[in-house]
Parts: structure tokens; C-alpha cells; sequence
């Protein structure tokens, strides 16, 4: 940071008057990260806007740019149809590739959730300055969570959220996947699961890895395909952590199934073999790349140019 | 809690009834202190956790049957036969009730490891179903891991090579089904019962078999003497079929059984009023049904198929039961009767229905003169238990307006019939003598059934044999609003208004008979006292 | 002596075939055709005899030349101005009553016999252009001999077959078209066979079908209720709308369906309209080597895709016309099915622009044949 001061153009009282160069300033009130207080993105306008940015920007922008083909939903036909007046709340958790997940799976969630949702978001990603926080919360109804463990804050807010009715996006890797393949769910959705009494939707992801990968520094167009799971219950005496690794078998299960068949996919699950989402146990970078396949990065389209460029 | 059905008398406070029209509506006011109107039981409450009825019915079988995962084995051969586009009417919204089933025994077959697995649509003579018809009856998760490698499918019934002849019966009817199904380890049946003619041994010995089975029972004189269709009792065409069944046993095909009952919860809001009594339409009520009758008077007629044949039931299940084919079908229609069954003294003089746009034959597609007779006089005149709700010799007043339109990839051997055989007689006794063998055999609509998407030749014929008992029953049919031309060729007449109708009944029944009207969809069934 | 004269005027033509178009039977108001004061016709020669006609049919043929569409090619093959009316019963100044074989062959021209007059088949005749007449293939085309429509006209007696007492006038006039359709009926094999129309010709060739035991499973394309009634009355096996036909043949032979066309058939289809429509239809639904038997005049011009019947070996036939033995069988058979009753209405030569009009529009005013009645014309 520079320490040069400027003078201020106008005179106090018109702006405010610096500190003394010997009196040590108060300390300064954290304004971002976990502690971004985002209460007043539930506020009516602040619902407007969003419902706007979603139906007008987002959803037509991911149209185009991931072409997704939602699947499952009829899985969810039978939480949607409930006499009560509002839809009961769900976490929906799913796998982690890409910033445009949060967007994708946005604009592809169903009525009665699809203008109901908020979002968990690393507090230490998107909630790091205020512009980011602002857009963050309007634009996705994120509230700041931590990676590592569930704080006491952020797990109170998300639960008072879903005690008024708000249905939880949640990525239970706790960040995008570096290489393609999953990384083990932590405990968090099957936690607020537990303690809200709500299913978990488990939702997988194919295909946003190829349209900007983590690293990636723009967008490229792409397929993709978001399959909802069949609604999570946790058992009555499991734990979170039990429930958590139930979760992420389910997610793996959709694995399967999007790039297999169901049928395929429930024989495996039956006979404990789905493969795992965090991909072989191999501990050099190339065998897991390799694994991939086609789901690997997406190649540069080949240049138009008849030759080479040797430069 | 859903109120029961109800026989209404109409008085002079009565309002104008509504009628269906095909794609369109009627209101008509019926004549006082002679005029009855039976009102369907509303709703019942669907099952709370659907998912969870049907694990539940398959690991608690009914009658003599082991609980289906102990049916199942790694290498075994399983079959899951499920009803074809015909039911449920209108098509239900997603997911079907088939997609649940069979979800559901596909992944216990799972869990026991099953790989060699065939799903089958059982059309017995019915056009196949398309792409997307299958992924609305079995969902796309079955849909996507079967059909790519041809494990689900369609039946064939003129395919002599994959059907199979199990025996006949001691009246010496002949049983042939579909090969892999009585070939199978297990064959599992996916039912759903919308009406009580459904489910039963009905299922597989009519919806698997071929032509050479079916002309057994699919006759007029069993359907003469089947009073009614309905009544799984006292319908001879049942009784043939349960025959049938007993040679299915002998023939050792191992049959699991399930079938699930549906509510009447037949159209969606807002159309929902359309369900209700008139009494009780709601101001936006009225005002949707000025606005849609209005409108629609002015629509095309295709535009107004298509958005009718749009609509998706909201049905839901009432319940679901598996196992034995006799103690599940018993305790089917039993659910059956608890949502459809309306006490009904005595018979009347004239009998009078709307009939909407849709029946078993015409979904996806037009509702063609013959399939408004088998509508009218062979599924709505059947809806009765004990006796028809019309004295014998009495009068049917339907209204549809009965177009000479045909659907000409779906229908054509009805074509055919029409011009060439309702225009030499409607008698069925006639039809079926002197005709019926030409069509049954006739290569081009075999080619047409056995590729596109069209119903057996004989499946006209079979249309009009449902009539058979009401065209004895009844001294005249008369259709009000229908296309004369069309109407004639039925053999019955046509009336512009319900006062003409009325008016060309006189002369059967005289000046003051006693009038029922059924006021249906959503469906019921008469138990005539 | 009066007698309804068709002169060659182009513009009068021209003006025909505008009104035949938009109406059938409407050239007669405005064409060529007029109501004259003539000359009798001089006997040409020898053998020749006066026939005053008692009633003369108007055909198919006679309405395609009043509306302007019939084919150019009848130019070098009639002679104007002519009188029309070749379905002619009349009577001799001795008050025998005949009917006319209208035919202009080789004996009326005094000519040597031509190879077909030679061989008993004088509708094939190749002189109709030559010799001592003026051209013209058959009385009422002819400058030379008058016609029908008149209170008199010439014959050669080897044109004249006598009438039997016990036939009517009505009776008599139907044996030249029922000749006609004899001679159509002759030439069909043995198998199914279609006819499509129903008017005249259609009618008279089903009525003769029952001369032919080879023809089987008689399908009849009829547009018009009374006809439907009248073929089924005269022994169809089945009558169907023209629209109705592929279908009904396709089921009858049990035929499968490529594209828009069957791959069987009926092994005789036979047209007794002679439209390029029915022309199609009769190709598309005649059985592979089987039969296409064109009764009815075609018109003017037609565009026929002859890829199916190159493909399909399939033959097209015309049937014109008759031989006089055919007037015997004929006269049986009007006497056997009393085909005077097809005779629907006769009117004087002075309402001859009705009467044109009726017969143009005979099916659908539920008439068969229209004739002129010239028993009472004064002048006779």
C-alpha cells in the first residue's frame, strides 16, 4: 500500500478529517468476509433484482454457453408436491468443478425452489472485498461460509435460513475440483441436513469442467448435464458423517449414471462399485489426467491456419 | 376428506349440465322431475409416499407369491411387461406410475445382480408407442439404459418368430403370448387399473398375445354376453381370459403381478372445474369455462386437438398392490370401486353422456367416428354394474361432433372400414362374418402395424364388437352435434340440438321418459340396483 | 329444315372453350353451335337412304366439342359445318325404325375395303378422310350427311340396324352407347376390374360387364348419389367415391403401398371419363400387366407420367367405338335390362342450350342420358 496522503479537495467537515500521525487509528470494523452480514439481499428489491438477473442474464447466458440438459427432476416431483403453502426447503448438494456451476445449477433448479435458494460461498473467495460481497449476495443469494469447518456463524445463519424457508445450494468439496476429478465431501450439508431435519437433493455436474476448469481464464462453450438425485433422508440414528459419505455415494451414483445408464449405474451401486468421484487412487498427476478421457480438458479447436505458425 | 359420488334430481332450479363435446363443451338443460344425473366420487386422497407404497407392495406380496426380491437371481431371465399408451386417460403427469414401478423392481433387480432384463410394451394389436411416448411411460432413466440395446421394446404380435403357443384352454381356445415373456425366469406385469375392465389376467392374456388368441374372446358373442365389460364377474370377455390364465400357470410362466390404482384427479388447474359440480363453479370458474368454450369454438380444429391432447392428468395413485395376479386384481378393484363405485336405482328411459376428445385409441391422435361409437357405446354404456343404466330398447343420446376425420398413420384399416364396411352393414354379427378375417390378414396394415405406428387391421373391427351389447341393448342412438354424414354411416342418427334429440327419442319412448344423464369424466361406475 | 349446325368459327370456339370451363355446358351459349335453317343433305349415291331421326342422344364426345376441349386431332377427321347426333333412332320413308351405326367406314365412302373394313373391324377404319364423302369419322362429324340433331339426315343402308317392335324409342337410342361399352367390355381380360365413372359410358360398360364371365370383383367409382344407386342396382360389387378407390382396391387385392401407388391391382381398370385425373388413377391402381381400357374421349391434352406403366408393363388400351355385330348383342341387352329407363329427359331442338346444360351436368342433376326429342318437330 502507498502511504502517500492525499490532500482531501474538500475541507473538513465536507470529508472526513485524517488521524493524527501519533494516535493509533480504532481498529477497523471487518465489513467482508464471514462477517459480511447479507440479510439484506432476502429484502423484497433486493428478490426483484435477483429474480431478474436470473431469468434475463444468467439463464440465457448458460443457455448458450453450456446448452445444460437437466435430468431427473421428476425425481423431485414428489417434494414439490406438498399442500403447504410454501415449498418445503431442500439442501441441494452437489459436485464442484467450476465457477459456472453455481450459475449453471441457478438456472436450472426447479419451481417451487428455483426463486427460493441461497447459496453457501467461500467466505474467503467472494467475500474478500465489498464489490465482490455485494455482487455475490445479490446476484446469488451467497452467504460467506468457511471451507475448512463449519463456524458457528455460518452454520447458525444457513440453518436460520432454512428454518424460513430457503433452500440451501451447497458444494460439500468445499471448493473446485483442481484436476478434474472430485475431492472427499466434507460434513457440512449433511450437518445442517440433521439439524433442520431437510433432505438433501444430491445434483451432479458434467461437463463444466470443459467450459472453464479451474485455472481457466475464459469461457469456452460446451455441453453439459445436470442430473438431480432421488431425495436424501438421513437415517434415524446416523451421524453427519455417515450421512455425508451417503451423499457422496449418491452424487457418484449420478456419476455413473450420466456417463453410463441407470440400470448400469444401480447394478454397480448394488455391488458397492460405483466408481468414486475423486477417481483412482493414483498418485502421479498423469495417470489421473489420463483417467479422464473425455472428460478431460477441452482440446483448442484446431487453428484455421493451412500451416503451422513457426513464428 | 373427498366427497362420495351422487345422483342428482334434476329440478327447475337446476342449472344447464355440462356435456363434452370432443374438444369443446356443451351446457344443456335437462327436463324436471324426470331427469336424474349421476356426479362422479370426487378424488380420493392420493398415497402419501408413492415411492415407498410400491417397495412396500413388492416386498409384501399378495396371495400365494414370495416377496419379489426373493423371485430375483443373478443370470436369471427377467421380463417387466407394462401397459401401453392407451392407459391412463388423459396421460398423467410425470413421472408415470409405470416410470415408479418399474424403477423400483428394476432396482431390486439390481441388488440381486440381474443383467439379462427385457422391458416390454404390451400393445396385444394396439399401435406401437413412439420414442417419446416410452419416455413418458417408463421415464428416461429406463428409457436411456434399455432401449439403446434393444432390450426395451415394443411387442410384435405379428412377429410369429418371438411369439409363442402355450396351449389351449378346455373351450379350446388357443393361448399364444409374446416368446420372451412365457419364456422368462419371471415375468413381471406393470399394471395400472384405471377402470375396473383393466389389470387381472386380462393383462397378460390379452395385452401379450396375438391375434390368434384374442379372436376368442375379442368376438361379439363374448361381448354380448359380457355385462358389462366392467364387471369382471359377470363379463364373459373376463372369463376368457381368466381361462386363459389358467394355461399361462400350466404352461409354468411364473407371473408377478402389479397393479396400481389411480384417482380420479383428471384435469389440471385450471381446467380443474371441469371436475367439479356446476353449483359450485367459482366466478373465475365461469368465467374460464365463457372464455376457453368461446375460444375454442373459434380454433381450428387441429389447434384445439393438439392443445387438449396437450394436457397431462394430474392423476395420482390410490394404491398399489403386487403378487398373485387373482388376489392383487381382487384387492385392485376393489380400490377401483372405492373411487369410482355410485349407487344408482333402477334403469331410465334415455341415457345421456358428453363425450370428451379422448379415449383408449386416440392419444396423440383423432378421435375418429368408430372410436366415438366405441366410446360411447362401448366404454361409457358399460360403466355400469348389475344393469345398464338404460332400459333395454331405450335411448343413448351422446354428444361429440363426430367429424369424418381420420388419423391416417394411426387409423388406417378404420379407414378402410368405414368406407368399405360400415357402408355395406353395421351389424356386427355381419361385419365379423363376412369381413373381419379380410382385414385381420391383410398384408399391408400387418406392414403398417409392424413398422409405423398403426392399429392392427382388425382393430376397427374389435372397436365395434365393443358396442355389441349396447347395439342389442339399445332402440336407438342418436348423437347430438354430430357430423350427419358421419353419423348415418354409424347406423344411428344425428340431431342438431338436445330438444331434437329428444324429440327423435319420442318416438321410442314417449313424450315423458324417465332420463339418466352421466356426468362424466372424470370417470364412475354405475352399481345399477 | 331445322337442325343444329356446329360451323367452324375460331373466335366462337375460342369463347367455348373459355365458358366450357367455367361451366360445364356453357360452350353451347356462346360457341360455334346454332339453331339453323338448312338444306337437307343430298343422298350422296346408291345405297344411300333419308332417316329422320326420332330421338338422338347427346354424348360425351358431342359436349367436348360444343365446350372447345376436345383434341385437335379430330381436325383432319371431320368437316364443317356439320350437324351433330351420332346416337340416332330413326325412321325410313317406309317408317321402319332404325338405329344408326355412325360409323363412316369404307362401304358408305364407296371405296375399296380398307385392311380393318376387310377384317370386320370397321371402327378402325383408315379412309375416314377420303373417297366420295367429305371427311369425317362418323355420321354427325360429317358435312356430307347431317346428323342426329336435325329432323332429317342421309345413311348408307349398311349403317342402319332394324329396331325390334318390342324396344321404345328410349330403349333404341341406348343401343349405340351400349354397343360402345360392348365393345370396351370385349377387350377386357379375365381378372379384377375397376370402372371408374359412372355416367353414361361407366353405367352402359357395367351393364355389359356381365357379358364378360372373366370379369370378378366389379369395383365402381361413382361420383354422384343416383349414381351409386343405379350401379349398385346393376350388379357392382362394390360403389365407392372416386376418392375411395385406391383404398377399396388396395383391400379388395390385398395389395400392399409404396408411395402414393399400390403395388397390385386390378387386372382391368376402365375408364369411362377419360380425364388426365382419372387417367392417373386408373394407372395407379391397375395391377402390374394389367389392363388400362380407355371408354370415356380423352381431352385435349393430358400429362401422364407413363414411368409406372413402362415399369410395370401394365397396358393402355383405347376402346372406340363398335362393329355393327356389336348393335345385335346390344339390342339384347337393352331389351334384357331395359336400358331405355337411363334416359332421363328429351328435350325439342329449340331448348338446345338446356338441354346441353342438362346433359353436362347429368350426374349431378341425377340424370343418365339426355336426348332430343324430334318425333314432334314441325317439318318432318
Amino acid at each position: 500500500m502507498k502511504l502517500t496522503i492525499r490532500r482531501p479537495r474538500l475541507a473538513f467537515p465536507y470529508s472526513a478529517a485524517p488521524t493524527p500521525r501519533h494516535v493509533a487509528p480504532l481498529p477497523e470494523k471487518r465489513q467482508t468476509g464471514i462477517d459480511y452480514d447479507t440479510e439484506w439481499a432476502r429484502s423484497f428489491p433486493a428478490r426483484v433484482v435477483r429474480l431478474a438477473v436470473l431469468e434475463t442474464v444468467i439463464t440465457p447466458a448458460m443457455k448458450v454457453l453450456a446448452s445444460p440438459e437437466r435430468r431427473g427432476l421428476d425425481r423431485l416431483k414428489d417434494l414439490a408436491d406438498t399442500d403447504t403453502e410454501r415449498p418445503a426447503p431442500v439442501i441441494f448438494a452437489a459436485n464442484h468443478h467450476s465457477h459456472v456451476d453455481t450459475p449453471l445449477l441457478l438456472s436450472s433448479m426447479p419451481e417451487p425452489w428455483r426463486h427460493r435458494m441461497f447459496v453457501a460461498a467461500a467466505a474467503d473467495y467472494f467475500f474478500t472485498s465489498r464489490a465482490t460481497s455485494v455482487a455475490s449476495a445479490l446476484a446469488l443469494n451467497a452467504i460467506p461460509i468457511e471451507r475448512k469447518r463449519v463456524s458457528r456463524r455460518s452454520a447458525d445463519d444457513a440453518a436460520e435460513l432454512i428454518g424460513e424457508g430457503w433452500s440451501l445450494l451447497i458444494y460439500p468439496e468445499g471448493g473446485r475440483s483442481p484436476d478434474g476429478w472430485g475431492q472427499p465431501f466434507r460434513g457440512g450439508a449433511a450437518y445442517l441436513a440433521l439439524r433442520c431435519n431437510v433432505p438433501v437433493v444430491p445434483v451432479h455436474v458434467e461437463g463444466t469442467s470443459r467450459i472453464m476448469r479451474k485455472g481457466a481464464k475464459r469461457p469456452s462453450r460446451s455441453a453439459t448435464r445436470v442430473t438431480f438425485g432421488r431425495p436424501l433422508w438421513a437415517d434415524e440414528d446416523e451421524d453427519s458423517r455417515r450421512f455425508a459419505v451417503r451423499i457422496e455415494r449418491a452424487v457418484a451414483a449420478l456419476a455413473d449414471e450420466t456417463e453410463t445408464d441407470w440400470y448400469a449405474a444401480r447394478l454397480r451401486a448394488h455391488r458397492d462399485e460405483t466408481p468414486a468421484l475423486s477417481g483412482p487412487d493414483a498418485p502421479s498427476a498423469w495417470r489421473r489426467a489420463w483417467a479422464l478421457g473425455e472428460r478431460g480438458p477441452k482440446r483448442p479447436r484446431p487453428s484455421s491456419r493451412r500451416w503451422p505458425d513457426l513464428g | 376428506m373427498p366427497r362420495p359420488g351422487f345422483v342428482l334430481d334434476v329440478d327447475r332450479s337446476t342449472p344447464p349440465l355440462l356435456f363434452w363435446h370432443g374438444e369443446g363443451f356443451r351446457l344443456e338443460r335437462l327436463p324436471a322431475e324426470r331427469t336424474r344425473v349421476i356426479y362422479p366420487p370426487e378424488p380420493l386422497d392420493p398415497l402419501p409416499h408413492p415411492d415407498a407404497a410400491i417397495r412396500h407392495a413388492l416386498l409384501h406380496p399378495l396371495g400365494d407369491s414370495k416377496p419379489l426380491p426373493e423371485l430375483l437371481f443373478t443370470g436369471m431371465k427377467l421380463t417387466i411387461a407394462f401397459d401401453d399408451i392407451s392407459l391412463p386417460l388423459p396421460p398423467m403427469q410425470r413421472p408415470d406410475v409405470r416410470q415408479r414401478v418399474i424403477e423400483a423392481v428394476l432396482d431390486l433387480a439390481a441388488e440381486a445382480g440381474v443383467d439379462d432384463v427385457h422391458l416390454i410394451a404390451a400393445l396385444a394389436l394396439h399401435r406401437r408407442m413412439t420414442e417419446a411416448e416410452l419416455r413418458h411411460a417408463v421415464g428416461d432413466r429406463v428409457y436411456d439404459a434399455f432401449a439403446p440395446t434393444g432390450h426395451l421394446y415394443n411387442m410384435d404380435a405379428e412377429d410369429t418368430d418371438n411369439m409363442t403357443f402355450l396351449g389351449t384352454t378346455d373351450q379350446g381356445e388357443e393361448v399364444e403370448i409374446v416368446k420372451r415373456a412365457a419364456e422368462s425366469d419371471l415375468l413381471v406385469y406393470v399394471n395400472i387399473n384405471l377402470v375396473a375392465m383393466d389389470g387381472g389376467w386380462k393383462s397378460t392374456a390379452t395385452g401379450l398375445a396375438s391375434y390368434r388368441s384374442l379372436r376368442h374372446h375379442h368376438n361379439v358373442r363374448t361381448l354380448q354376453h359380457s355385462r358389462s365389460l366392467m364387471d369382471r364377474h359377470n363379463s364373459a370377455l373376463h372369463t376368457s381370459n381368466w381361462r386363459m390364465g389358467k394355461v399361462l400357470i400350466d404352461a409354468g410362466v411364473k407371473i408377478f403381478q402389479i397393479e396400481s390404482t389411480l384417482n380420479t384427479d383428471t384435469f389440471p388447474p385450471p381446467f380443474d372445474f371441469l371436475m367439479k359440480r356446476e353449483w359450485e363453479w367459482t366466478a373465475k370458474d365461469r368465467a374460464l369455462f365463457v372464455g376457453s368454450s368461446k375460444s375454442l369454438a373459434r380454433t381450428p380444429n387441429r389447434l384445439a386437438r393438439q392443445i387438449f391432447h396437450s394436457i397431462k392428468a394430474p392423476h395420482s395413485m390410490t394404491s398399489v398392490q403386487a403378487g398373485e395376479v387373482d388376489a392383487v386384481h381382487e384387492e385392485t378393484l376393489r380400490n377401483v370401486h372405492r373411487q369410482q363405485l355410485v349407487e344408482v336405482e333402477g334403469q331410465t328411459d334415455v341415457l345421456t353422456m358428453g363425450l370428451p376428445y379422448i379415449g383408449p385409441y386416440n392419444v396423440n391422435s383423432i378421435m375418429n367416428p368408430i372410436l366415438v361409437m366405441c366410446l360411447g357405446l362401448g366404454y361409457f354404456f358399460n360403466l355400469y354394474r348389475g344393469k345398464p343404466l338404460v332400459r333395454e330398447g331405450g335411448v343413448l343420446i351422446m354428444s361429440h361432433p363426430t367429424p369424418w376425420e381420420f388419423h391416417p398413420v394411426h387409423h388406417p384399416s378404420y379407414i378402410d372400414f368405414f368406407e368399405q364396411v360400415l357402408s355395406e352393414t353395421t351389424d356386427p354379427v355381419r361385419i365379423e362374418a363376412e369381413f373381419e378375417k379380410d382385414f385381420a390378414e391383410d398384408e399391408w396394415y400387418r406392414h403398417l402395424y409392424r413398422t409405423s405406428y398403426a392399429y392392427h387391421g382388425v382393430h376397427p373391427f374389435y372397436m365395434w364388437y365393443w358396442g355389441a351389447h349396447a347395439l342389442q341393448h339399445l332402440g336407438r342412438v342418436i348423437i347430438v352435434g354430430g357430423d350427419p354424414r358421419s353419423v348415418r354411416r354409424l347406423g344411428f342418427m344425428a340431431a342438431s340440438t338436445m330438444t331434437d334429440a329428444f324429440e327423435m327419442a319420442s318416438d321410442v319412448v314417449g313424450r315423458t321418459p324417465t332420463i339418466t344423464h352421466l356426468h362424466a369424466p372424470p370417470l364412475l361406475l354405475a352399481d345399477v340396483k | 329444315m331445322k337442325a343444329l349446325v356446329f360451323e367452324r368459327k375460331m373466335a366462337k370456339f375460342a369463347a367455348a372453350a373459355v365458358a366450357g370451363r367455367i361451366a360445364p355446358g356453357r360452350g353451347a351459349q356462346v360457341g360455334p353451335l346454332s339453331l339453323q335453317d338448312i338444306d337437307e343433305p343430298e343422298l350422296p349415291g346408291p345405297g344411300w337412304v333419308r332417316v329422320r331421326p326420332r330421338l338422338a342422344g347427346i354424348c360425351g364426345s358431342d359436349l367436348a366439342t360444343i365446350d372447345g376441349h376436345s383434341s385437335r386431332y379430330f381436325e383432319p377427321i371431320v368437316s364443317f359445318p356439320f350437324v351433330p347426333g351420332h346416337e340416332v333412332v330413326g325412321e325410313l320413308d317406309d317408317g321402319r325404325r332404325v338405329a344408326l351405326v355412325p360409323i363412316l367406314t369404307c362401304v358408305t365412302r364407296d371405296l375399296p375395303l380398307c385392311r380393318w373394313c376387310g377384317a370386320g373391324q370397321p371402327n378402325l377404319c383408315e379412309h375416314t378422310a377420303f373417297g366420295h364423302l367429305e371427311p369425317g369419322l362418323q355420321t354427325g362429324f360429317c358435312e356430307s350427311t347431317g346428323g342426329g340433331w336435325s329432323i332429317a339426315f342421309v345413311a348408307h343402308e349398311s349403317q342402319l340396324v332394324a329396331v325390334p317392335d318390342d324396344l321404345s324409342d328410349d330403349d333404341a337410342v341406348m343401343i349405340e352407347p351400349t354397343a360402345c361399352a360392348i365393345n370396351a367390355i370385349e377387350m377386357a381380360r379375365p381378372g379384377d376390374t375397376a370402372i371408374i365413372g359412372a355416367g353414361t359410358i361407366g353405367i352402359l360398360t357395367l351393364a355389359a360387364a356381365r357379358l364378360n364371365r372373366g370379369l370378378t370383383n366389379i369395383v365402381v367409382a361413382a361420383k354422384h348419389p343416383a349414381q351409386v344407386a343405379l350401379a349398385r342396382k346393376l350388379g357392382a360389387d362394390r360403389v365407392v367415391s372416386p376418392g375411395e378407390l385406391a383404398a377399396t382396391i388396395r383391400s379388395r387385392t390385398h395389395s400392399m403401398v409404396v408411395g402414393d401407388r399400390l403395388t397390385g391391382g386390378c387386372d382391368n381398370v376402365i375408364d369411362c371419363i377419360g380425364s388426365e385425373a382419372s387417367l392417373a388413377q386408373a394407372l395407379s391402381v391397375v395391377a402390374p400387366r394389367g389392363n388400362v381400357l380407355l371408354v370415356g374421349m380423352p381431352g385435349s391434352s393430358t400429362h401422364l407420367d407413363l414411368t409406372p406403366l413402362w415399369h410395370r408393363q401394365t397396358s393402355l388400351r383405347g376402346a372406340y367405338a363398335y362393329t355393327p355385330a356389336h348393335f345385335q348383342t346390344a339390342i339384347n341387352l337393352v331389351r334384357a335390362l331395359r336400358l331405355g329407363r337411363l334416359v332421363s329427359a328429351t328435350y325439342p331442338l329449340s331448348r338446345y342450350r338446356e338441354a346441353i346444360e342438362h346433359a353436362a351436368n347429368a350426374g349431378a342433376r341425377g340424370a343418365v342420358k339426355i336426348a332430343f326429342d324430334l318425333r314432334s318437330e314441325k317439318g318432318r
